[in-house]
């Protein structure tokens, strides 16, 4: 028993911003049917890696991870029959959430007035670089457009360098978290009032609610690295190995002295005295020495670490899931767990792979009539 | 917003915590907020802890009342339950008690840069010649602040149904983690380990930047495999007479991706050279206009004073009852058509826990 068993959403998102929240409110038991299209497939599909390292839109381990516990349906929505099949399942949803650019839900007849006259109190979450309004209402980016306009990017690097972007489109991370926050308190709301909306998230805007810390100064710091006004000692330090290294935060003055006993150096260390000290230990044996004597410090990981970590597998942190294409992959999981109403995974759709169970049993469509629809490429 | 109007939310603040309950409370919840044991620097106190009612533990005797009356306790205390809350929050009371941990089934000290670092985030940020960077500010806890109010609102849909609350563990070290959502897929896929590329974007068997000069800052874009995007652009090049030798190129026939290195460092300079030449809110303009994929890296000062967020109202003024100082802060969390009725834009002074009655009155 999933806490969202019985919601219902039309998710006609794509790639990260919109699905990882359709994931989330999937995980934990909403039923969240994927309307895509092969003929314009979610460039989620098309992301790698791949099973067997060949392209297929059935295949990417990037996709698996960001839609699972979703049923798929392949809807032409370039066709005035696909539209009038959306809109059928637009009757049978409590939200609709989407990612398009700009203006094309109203384009194909599905913008949110279309959304309430098929039913009044739908909520629609709409996920953009910008937001629907403003100058910059129609801007066409990605999810690091959002770092760059932010501040993230020009916060982020080395004094005297230049602003630096996010290894991954963080944008497409953080907005999705907000708008799975938003649709759930839209939720509370229409429980109580009855009333639905329509959510407009942009993806700069969380990006800046993320860093407000920073906006909180008079006079905003410059990107500092690693350092931290809060800590006497907040840095990254080599360790023995390639690329391995130790982060290592001290916030008092009694922490100092056990820092510097370990690695044998007088109180305060300098920065290059740390440096040259932590490189003789392996990272992990240090960190663990390190937070024994009640300083925080723990290793860099990169991703193999991850993947291997006994910590995280034995936290639950990745599910392996049986996928027709993957075989058994595994998945990262929801970081909560919940006693009464724990979610619950299961692998990613194929492409298409529910179309005679959704559109059957919710658009009431035939199966002489999918079959008619998939040969007149409305159902493709 | 009045979203969550009604609701009694109670804070244990602690880092992990702060920023999901600032959420709630921009949302139109009651948020009760107990101070960190912890001292704070001031402008993090300020900008996670507006709109909240902030109260000291003169008597810890009166924390569990409020527990009680509460319908989400967002518990992040750090060094053992001081308040005894889990011995009072079972899944037969209506509350939904979210304890935040840094790790499941760890005590060890943690802080925003030890999570980020367990995150695989800060391995591959950063440049080649220098240590894993941090992003700015503390994402390890904005993003398991933002994972509390999301797990705070799935009890609460449930509690609608099963009809009582319920305790839910969050963990900030896989908030962090799931965060990274390519590093540890692609080693388990491809054997691949990320490393830190600076501000190249590595694809295939090349790389391209993906920070330029202009005239006077910075901007974001790159050479992708995207005909019209580079078809959009290389017509501007041309219309300012220095597209050079990219005017001659089929880019419906072009995988950037499969590039020698040495065409695209010959390409990026040609584009270079134009972005220099420009300011960065023409190239903002030419991007918004022609659909070129490039972002302007603003500095905090101009997004403070963008015009588009200032049409939507994210930056609020916030004011300190305690000094008197006022500070624009991010505000709204998004835009709805339901008209927002904003929570107090103060920083309230803490008040002692045993003289609150608001919600015993209730």
């Amino acid at each position: 028993m999933g806490a969202l068993d019985g919601l219902k959403i039309a998710d006609f998102s794509w790639v990260g911003a919109g699905p990882r929240a359709t994931k989330d409110l999937a995980d934990n038991g909403a039923i969240v049917i994927k309307i895509e299209s092969r003929k314009r497939p979610d460039l989620g599909r098309l992301s790698p890696p791949f099973a067997g390292g060949q392209k297929n839109l059935d295949g990417s381990a990037f996709f698996a991870q960001t839609n699972t516990s979703k049923k798929s349906v392949t809807i032409n929505l370039s066709t005035p029959e696909g539209v009038e099949i959306a809109k059928k399942l637009i009757a049978w949803a409590d939200v609709v959430v989407e990612n398009f650019g700009p203006g094309y839900m109203e384009r194909i007849g599905l913008g949110y007035e279309t959304l309430k006259s098929i039913r009044p109190d739908i909520i629609l979450a709409s996920v953009s670089v910008a937001g629907r309004t403003g100058p910059m209402a129609g801007f066409r980016g990605y999810g690091n457009s959002a770092a760059a306009h932010s501040g993230h990017a020009a916060l982020t690097g080395w004094a005297g360098r230049a602003p630096h972007m996010p290894p991954l489109a963080y944008g497409d991370v953080v907005a999705p978290m907000f708008a799975t926050v938003a649709i759930l308190a839209a939720l509370e709301h229409h429980a109580r009032t009855g009333e639905g909306q329509h959510l407009d998230i942009s993806q700069t805007e969380p990006m800046v609610h993320v860093i407000a810390d920073l906006y909180a100064h008079a006079s905003m710091p410059d990107k500092a690295g690693n350092e931290d006004a809060d800590y006497l000692l907040h840095g990254v330090f080599p360790c023995a190995g390639d690329d391995r290294w130790i982060a290592i935060a001290i916030d008092n003055h009694g922490q100092l002295t056990p820092l510097a006993d370990v690695l044998e150096l007088t109180v305060p260390p300098d920065e290059a005295a740390l440096a040259e000290a932590t490189a003789k230990f392996e990272a992990g044996d240090l960190a663990a020495k390190l937070r024994s004597l009640g300083i925080a410090a723990a290793p860099v990981l990169d991703g193999r670490d991850v993947a291997q970590s006994a910590e995280l597998a034995a936290a639950g942190h990745f599910v392996a899931l049986d996928h027709p294409v993957l075989g058994s992959a595994r998945m990262p999981a929801p970081p909560y767990q919940l006693s009464e109403t724990p979610w619950a995974m299961t692998a990613a759709p194929l492409l298409g792979e529910h179309n005679r169970e959704v559109l059957g049993e919710i658009a009431g469509l035939s199966d002489a009539e999918i079959a008619r629809l998939e040969a007149e490429g409305v159902l493709a | 917003m009045t979203l969550l109007k009604g609701i009694k939310v109670l804070e244990i603040a602690d880092g992990l915590v702060d920023f999901g309950g600032r959420m709630l409370a921009e949302m139109g919840a009651d948020v009760v907020s107990i101070s960190s044991e912890q001292d704070r620097a001031k402008e993090r106190v300020l900008a996670w802890h507006h709109g909240k009612t902030r109260l000291s533990v003169d008597d810890p005797e009166a924390i569990i009342p409020l527990a009680r009356q509460a319908d989400i306790v967002l518990d992040g205390q750090r060094n053992g339950d001081r308040f005894g809350l889990s011995d009072v929050l079972g899944p037969d009371t209506k509350t939904i008690h979210v304890r935040v941990f840094a790790e499941r089934g760890s005590s060890a000290p943690a802080t925003d840069l030890t999570l980020m670092a367990q995150s695989s985030l800060m391995g591959v940020t950063g440049d080649p010649d220098r240590p894993p960077l941090r992003f700015p500010g503390e994402q390890a806890y904005a993003l398991t602040g933002i994972q509390a109010a999301t797990a705070a609102l799935l009890g609460l849909y449930a509690r609608r149904r099963i009809g009582h609350g319920q305790r839910v563990d969050v963990s900030a070290r896989q908030s962090a983690t799931l965060a990274s959502y390519r590093e540890a897929i692609m080693y388990e896929w491809t054997g691949r380990i990320g490393r830190r590329n600076g501000n190249l974007l590595v694809r295939g068997k090349s790389g391209v930047r993906q920070v330029w000069e202009a005239r006077d800052g910075h901007v974001t874009w790159s050479m992708i495999d995207n005909p019209p995007m580079m078809r959009a652009l290389v017509a501007v090049l041309a219309e300012q007479g220095v597209a050079g030798e990219l005017s001659d190129v089929d880019w419906d026939n072009t995988l950037v991706a499969d590039l020698p290195q040495e065409t695209i460092e010959r390409w990026q300079a040609i584009v270079g050279e134009f972005f220099k030449s420009q300011e960065k809110a023409q190239l903002g303009r030419w991007s918004l206009q022609k659909g070129w994929g490039l972002s302007v890296i603003n500095t905090p000062a101009e997004v403070r004073h963008s015009e588009q967020l200032a049409s939507r109202s994210l930056f609020v003024q916030v004011t300190d009852e305690a000094t008197g100082e006022k500070a624009s802060l991010p505000g709204p969390l998004f835009v709805s058509t339901i008209k927002p009725v904003p929570p107090a834009r103060t920083l309230s002074a803490p008040q002692p826990a045993s003289s609150f009655k608001r919600w015993s009155a209730s």
